[in-house]
């Protein structure tokens, strides 16, 4: 990505939406694989294609669809995944939060529509920059970010049913090791680490007692909760930037 | 594959639907309190080790915490990668490829 000023860069009029399509495009490769990687995965635990398109489209947040697929896959109770996936998917809030200024005096049918393309890439490159980010940049990185990660998912799907037997080339260790990779960049501070580790006893604790996989979101909870509410708040202002 | 796969899926996109729209028609004026705003920081933070933790050491409803757990050695490999800033997808790859190894010599 181009270094430019982070204050007043972006343009305002059409050319912005290109500006933020291009000021993407190099996160394009990663997204478009990271889409490849999910559709071969959930197309291999069984999942049709229609489904994993579906979701890709319907839900269109990675992470958490990475959660939901094995919990899928092991028989999980519906309601446990959705509120996983709800927890999973919190950051948003944030994001929408810091994106709200700019889309002022947009139609509020067109921000319904805006609002299911927000994504942790395009938040990251409105945010570089422009501080409030521009909506139009915005809205020209989700258009970028979108049609790569379903492009690779469909690819994905194609070559994830050719695979037999993943469990032999160790891909069902994929979802955990996209999970800890995820968390590791993320490790900033001191807090951060007893935040995570705490939350990975708690989890593990109750994973062996809890059927159904209701240790994910309760760990979670009770953790990030309890830390927030000893921890000292201006630690919250820093880091909102690049939540994975 | 059980069959209420369609079920989850609308569930999934409404309850992510509803983390994404609110703030946004809102139109929020004001940032959001620094604590909610700390705590929301936080929660991946511990969601994701709740998540992948239980998946490396939870066996059958039992701890394998043995050296022999391929996926414990996994669990290492791409942590300390992708801590040192290694590409995410190089390290997923590197660890699936050991598990795999691991597996294969078991």
């Amino acid at each position: 990505m181009t270094a430019r000023p982070a204050a007043g860069a972006a343009r305002p009029g059409a050319d912005s939406v290109r500006d933020g399509f291009v000021g993407s495009l190099a996160l394009v490769p990663s997204v478009f694989v990271y889409g490849t990687v999910f559709g071969g995965l959930a197309a291999q635990t069984g999942l049709t294609a229609a489904q994993v398109l579906g979701m890709s489209v319907l839900v269109f947040a990675g992470a958490s669809q990475f959660v939901a697929v094995p919990m899928l896959a092991a028989g999980a109770p519906a309601v446990a995944i959705v509120v996983t996936t709800y927890v999973v998917n919190m950051r948003h809030y944030l994001m929408a939060a810091t994106l709200a200024p700019a889309f002022r005096g947009y139609p509020r049918r067109w921000l319904a529509l805006i609002a299911h393309v927000i994504n942790d890439e395009s938040f990251a490159v409105a945010v570089a920059r422009s501080r409030p980010p521009d909506a139009k940049v915005y809205l020209g990185s989700a258009a970028a970010i979108s049609g790569a990660f379903i492009a690779g998912v469909a690819v994905g799907v194609a070559l994830g049913g050719l695979v037999e037997r993943p469990e032999r080339y160790g891909l069902d260790f994929a979802f955990p090791a996209v999970f800890l990779a995820l968390v590791a960049v993320q490790l900033r501070r001191r807090a951060d680490w007893l935040v995570a580790i705490g939350a990975a006893v708690l989890a593990v604790t109750l994973a062996l007692i809890l059927p159904g996989n209701w240790h994910i979101v309760v760990a979670g909870l009770v953790v990030s909760l309890l830390a927030a509410s000893v921890l000292p708040v201006d630690a919250a202002d820093e880091g909102d930037e690049e939540c994975a | 594959m059980r069959s209420d796969v369609w079920l989850v899926i609308v569930g999934m996109a409404a309850a992510t639907y509803l983390t994404r729209a609110p703030m946004l028609l809102a139109l929020a004026r004001r940032p959001l309190p620094p604590r909610v705003r700390l705590w929301l920081r936080l929660v991946p933070l511990a969601v994701l080790p709740a998540l992948a933790v239980p998946l490396v050491l939870v066996r059958d409803g039992r701890l394998a915490l043995g050296w022999t757990n391929p996926a414990l050695w996994g669990a290492v490999v791409v942590f300390v990668l992708a801590a040192r800033r290694v590409n995410l997808l190089l390290s997923v790859a590197i660890a699936v490829g050991l598990v795999a190894l691991l597996r294969a010599l078991a």
